[in-house]
């Protein structure tokens, strides 16, 4: 057979499945390894008797049933990752499975609303995107230094970041004007690389201007006043 | 909360993990923790990936790691003896803790705790919780795989017994003790060896502390004789190491009381003290609750269950070298299992009175069951109204001071009384970064990842040829870590100030303040007092009071988990 470790794995898998087939038919509940198991052969062998990817995403939704399971077990069938040999090749399926327990180990429990960005103050300004293809723009990202091709007021920009949860961003479809708040980096305010325009202390005497002419310079388009 | 915000919130949830003020819980047991504090600024929160912050120049600087860290573990919920229950993330330098709190970098965010250089590893926390490496400190390490199973299961430091399949309780032999220490060299895991106190006089004793143990056992079945301890007790406070008891279970030549009187005010490590592990039967659990007598328990007693009684009988004659047909082995051996005392021991533990959980690993107990066994425990008395949905959400009774003494158990009271805290034991700047971080949905059941020394040695590990790490067969397995040299760097050879030993690669270090800790210095226990047992062994006391718990029937942390 020559078996490689990854197919020693699916070896695994299965035995684990006919583990699980086996308590099912006799009415037992399954647990979560147990399902998993059923899920991930569900797939792979839907995958080897020629189904399509989506095709074989169902058969892993559909491997067990909410009665099936052990209460508490539904909501820890997410995310179950599992590679077939599909026709085409090898392919990676995802499977959850949709959980109606409310019985759910680990849960989070929040009473009321945590604020996601901070209480700093904040401007408004306009963002125009004047190149032909998408740009988008993340929270920590200096907003100053962002594309050249974005044009707004850069000045007003200058120490300024994205007032959004941390880790999104905004999109700046071409040839469209977006409204966007921005917020005061914080901390030490110093700014090392990024476009290289500021890489120093924003605050230094001086600072700012020489950011600006650089800017203007290096054909960074800007909105503002000059 | 509206629909919407609730979406929202459980997005939220979902991207950074629990926020302050936030309940968990724990696994499928009934404990819900809230969550006390968090390091993080909103809107500055480190995050990893695509689109995300933890950059050059924007979360991360671009310094040299002796100038931020080399792994930071980021926005994990710490549940901590020491530290509480805080979100927060974890900056290790060489293989220790070196900073706590908000991570990120200082030029461009506020409060920055732990400093994030641009080469940093950085290990995503959210949704994770991360408690202090386990301390198993009765491991019979009969068989090599002991080793693999203790570390898949979250624990870091092992006090070993033997190191192959043969009778030892305790080793002195300082050839064989140089074998073994370099034969557990190959697992990035700190182990101990104890030496056995089965000598009557001081010779045998030398000859294990130049062997490099850490301590000694004194075990009935190789001599727990009255001369044996108090030898063993003067030996161990000349030369700062800890004493691991197992008392004579026949009361062939003292009674509890005896033993007692010859232990005086000197620290005692009293193992399984509810008895069926070994000890005098049927009282040794009254050595617990004394400020001298540094109390364990081994864990197929705790969570005690419908079946704890019917399975020991078996195990005592199978562990301890009886024999089945021998009518009085079999006697003898049922004269240690008692429901009563057991049955006092889980409430003994939620009480405080008893510091200590421990497997005793292939010699009545299991390797990997100790953090599994020891929160099922912590759920038998906490308050189920959560699952039946009969108190509202914020009258939800919070088991934060539970979780939080059953944490102690398993991590920094074991530490303690075996002389290894200036090294491991919590999450505490300038331990060993020997770190668990468990899903919040299988904690204390299932680790994700088993952080040793700084670097994942053992975690959930998937198919080797798929496009992402965590294709089925997820298994719990060897990381990095658990290879080639750094197996040996990452773990540490507890051992005394005599020891002659060397380690090839491997750092010893010796055991410290084991002859001053008292019970009363145990974390988030300290409870002490008299603990009686009537002769028959039916009723336990507790300065006079009642102590007993039902037996369960069904175990969290258990049959959802395991196949």
């Amino acid at each position: 057979m020559e078996l490689t470790p990854s197919e020693q794995d699916r070896l695994l898998i299965f035995t684990a499945a006919q583990l699980a087939q086996s308590r099912r038919a006799r009415g037992v509940k399954l647990n979560a390894p147990e399902a998993t198991a059923l899920i991930a052969h569900a797939v792979i062998e839907a995958a080897r008797d020629g189904a399509s990817h989506a095709q074989a995403l169902v058969a892993g939704q559909t491997a067990v049933t909410e009665t099936e399971l052990l209460p508490g077990v539904g909501s820890l069938l997410t995310g179950i990752a599992v590679e077939g040999v599909f026709d085409d090749g090898r392919r990676l399926v995802v499977v959850d499975f949709a959980s109606t327990d409310t019985n759910i180990p680990g849960e989070v429990i929040r009473l009321e609303v945590a604020p996601q960005v901070s209480t700093a103050k904040t401007i408004d300004i306009i963002v125009r995107n004047e190149s032909t293809i998408g740009i988008s723009v993340t929270t920590h990202m200096h907003f100053f230094e962002v594309n050249p091709r974005l044009k707004f007021d850069r000045a007003a920009a200058y120490g300024m970041r994205l007032h959004i949860p941390a880790g999104e961003h905004v999109d700046f479809p071409p040839g469209q004007d977006v409204s966007v708040e921005l917020e005061a980096i914080g901390g030490n305010r110093v700014l090392i690389g990024f476009a290289g325009l500021v890489d120093g202390p924003l605050d230094a005497p001086g600072a700012k201007e020489q950011a600006l002419a650089k800017a203007r310079e290096w054909g960074y388009l800007d909105g503002g006043q000059s | 909360m509206t629909p919407e915000e609730l979406r929202d919130a459980q997005q939220d949830i979902a991207v950074h993990g629990a926020r302050k003020g936030d309940f968990v819980r724990l696994g499928d047991t009934d404990l819900v923790i809230r969550v006390e504090n968090d390091d993080r600024e909103t809107g500055n929160e480190l995050q990893i990936g695509f689109g995300k912050n933890a950059r050059d120049g924007m979360g991360m600087r671009s310094v040299r790691s002796s100038e931020s860290c080399d792994v930071v573990i980021t926005n994990v919920l710490v549940i901590d003896a020491l530290l509480g229950i805080r979100v927060t993330s974890i900056g290790i330098r060489n293989g220790r803790i070196s900073a706590i709190g908000r991570a990120g970098n200082p030029d461009t965010m506020n409060n920055i705790d732990v400093v994030v250089g641009s080469g940093s590893v950085i290990i995503p926390g959210e949704g994770l919780i991360a408690t202090a490496g386990g301390i198993d400190t009765h491991v019979h390490a009969m068989t090599p795989r002991v080793c693999d199973s203790a570390l898949s299961s979250g624990v870091t430091t092992v006090i070993a017994q033997e190191f192959g399949s043969f009778w030892g309780v305790g080793i002195s032999s300082s050839w064989a003790l140089q074998q073994g220490h370099n034969m557990f060299a190959h697992w990035p895991l700190n182990v101990g060896i104890l030496g056995r106190a089965a000598g009557s006089t001081r010779d045998p004793l030398l000859e294990g502390l130049e062997g490099g143990v850490c301590g000694f056992k004194i075990h009935e079945d190789t001599g727990a004789h009255p001369r044996t301890l108090d030898t063993t007790l003067t030996f161990a406070d000349e030369y700062d190491v800890a004493i691991a008891l197992h008392t004579d279970g026949l009361n062939e030549m003292s009674s509890v009381a005896d033993t007692l009187n010859v232990i005086g005010d000197r620290a005692v490590h009293a193992y399984h003290v509810e008895g069926c592990g070994g000890g005098h039967a049927p009282d040794v659990l009254t050595m617990a609750g004394r400020d001298n007598i540094l109390a364990s328990s081994t864990n197929p007693t705790l969570a005690y269950g419908i079946n704890a009684a019917d399975e020991h009988v078996a195990m005592i004659i199978s562990a301890h070298g009886m024999n089945p047909e021998l009518p009085s082995d079999v006697e003898i051996a049922h004269r240690r299992v008692r429901q009563a005392t057991m049955a006092a021991e889980n409430r003994l533990h939620d009480m405080g009175v008893i510091p200590v959980t421990s497997s005793d690993a292939l010699g009545m107990g299991r390797a990997d069951d100790t953090w599994r066994k020891t929160f099922a425990m912590a759920s038998m008395f906490a308050d189920h109204s959560i699952l039946d949905g009969s108190v509202a959400p914020d009258e939800i009774a919070v088991s934060n001071e539970r979780v939080l003494r059953h944490v102690a158990k398993i991590t920094i009271n074991p530490a303690l009384v075996h002389g290894l805290s200036h090294e491991v034991g919590a999450i505490k700047v300038g331990l060993l970064a020997d770190i668990v971080l468990w899903p919040y949905a299988s904690f204390a059941s299932k680790p994700n990842m088993v952080i040793k020394g700084g670097l994942p040695a053992y975690g959930v590990v998937g198919d080797p040829g798929a496009t992402v790490s965590n294709a089925q067969p997820l298994v719990i397995g060897p990381q990095f870590g658990a290879y080639g040299a750094s197996a040996q760097e990452l773990g540490v050879h507890f051992s005394n100030g005599l020891s002659q030993v060397v380690v090839a690669g491997r750092r010893s270090v010796p055991v410290q303040n084991t002859r001053t800790v008292r019970g009363s210095d145990m974390v988030r226990h300290g409870i002490l007092g008299e603990v009686q047992v009537d002769p028959t062994g039916h009723t336990v006391t507790f300065n006079d009071q009642i102590v007993s718990s039902d037996a369960i029937t069904h175990s969290p942390l258990t049959r959802t988990f395991l196949i």
